[in-house]
């Protein structure tokens, strides 16, 4: 019967939302890093971050690289080894030149 | 003439703090290079977006009106220049990479059985113990760096846009022309990676 097929898959999907492991908590809480994430999943997250130390840093962990790049774009930015060629700086002065 | 009448005209037009643009090279050039290839990897790519930048900023002196420091003005129209040439790459090749990554550290976690998907606890996340006290150490950044210029080319341009310069989900989806969906996913593994990098290259020889 497709009714009771749907109500079962139904009540299926909510357990496993309710019930993530380690490997599905790590996707949902980057997820959550880009969009809200649906009640039931929400609150099996939750719940798994309440008994799980390692989830809990991995969230803490992620949630700081992304914070620290958006604080510091500079230092991130600074960090790029090359810098413009020689070549490359007198073609780009010329160009300027040219244009005055 | 002499070279000094060639370029009044142009001085006379620039707004008081701005400086010269003579020195928008010396100043500027290098920060600007870094800015663009690290979002474009391409140094040809990147060195043409400096270009264009400060030949738009000459031609746009105007807009310049003392609001912002003279440093954030050229980058945002460098930051356009950047998406502009995201814009045009994305008609031509296909920004979505579903391949990096796509075991996500199964490695890390137990594979089956009762705990299957859980974390193999000796190769779950480390402690990083105030990992705030890092942000002004320079090495810091380069390690970094490092471990988000191993990310392939696509997965880096999503990673930067998202991560680093905090463009809307959206707006990636668009630039780039890849579906949300595959943008979280090339989200996830990025950030697992990067993640892992770190506390292999920094986080556990630091702390």
């Amino acid at each position: 019967m497709p009714f009771v097929k749907k109500i079962t898959d139904a009540i299926q999907s909510g357990c496993k939302a309710l019930s993530p492991n380690c490997q599905e908590a790590t996707r949902l809480q980057s997820e959550a890093l880009d969009k809200k994430l649906p009640f039931p999943k929400r609150v099996g997250l939750w719940l798994h971050l309440l008994i799980c130390k390692w989830c809990r840093r991995y969230g803490k962990q992620i949630r700081f690289l992304r914070g620290a790049a958006r604080q510091c774009p500079d230092h991130l930015t600074g960090a790029v080894p090359q810098t413009l060629s020689p070549e490359a700086r007198e073609r780009i002065r010329q160009r300027l030149q040219s244009e005055k | 003439m002499q070279p000094e009448d060639v370029s009044k005209p142009l001085e006379a037009a620039l707004p008081a703090g701005l400086s010269d643009p003579e020195r928008w090279m010396e100043l500027y050039g290098d920060y600007l290079f870094k800015y663009a290839l690290m979002r474009l990897r391409d140094t040809a790519k990147a060195e043409d977006a400096v270009q264009e930048t400060f030949l738009a900023a000459l031609k746009g002196g105007r807009s310049f009106a003392g609001r912002s420091a003279e440093k954030s003005w050229l980058v945002g129209i460098l930051k356009n220049k950047i998406y502009d040439n995201f814009r045009k790459a994305s008609r031509e090749t296909l920004f979505t990479d579903l391949e990096f990554y796509a075991d996500e550290d199964s490695d890390r976690f137990v594979a089956d059985g009762l705990g299957k998907g859980g974390w193999i606890h000796e190769l779950g996340p480390q402690d990083w113990p105030e990992p705030g006290a890092n942000l002004d150490n320079e090495a810091f950044w380069k390690a970094y760096r490092d471990c988000a210029a191993k990310l392939p080319k696509n997965v880096a341009a999503v990673f930067n846009l998202r991560e680093v310069d905090g463009v809307e989900s959206k707006e990636v989806c668009a630039l780039l022309n890849i579906s949300e969906n595959n943008l979280w996913v090339m989200l996830h593994r990025a950030r697992m990676a990067l993640r892992r990098c770190l506390e292999t290259n920094w986080f556990g020889k630091n702390t």
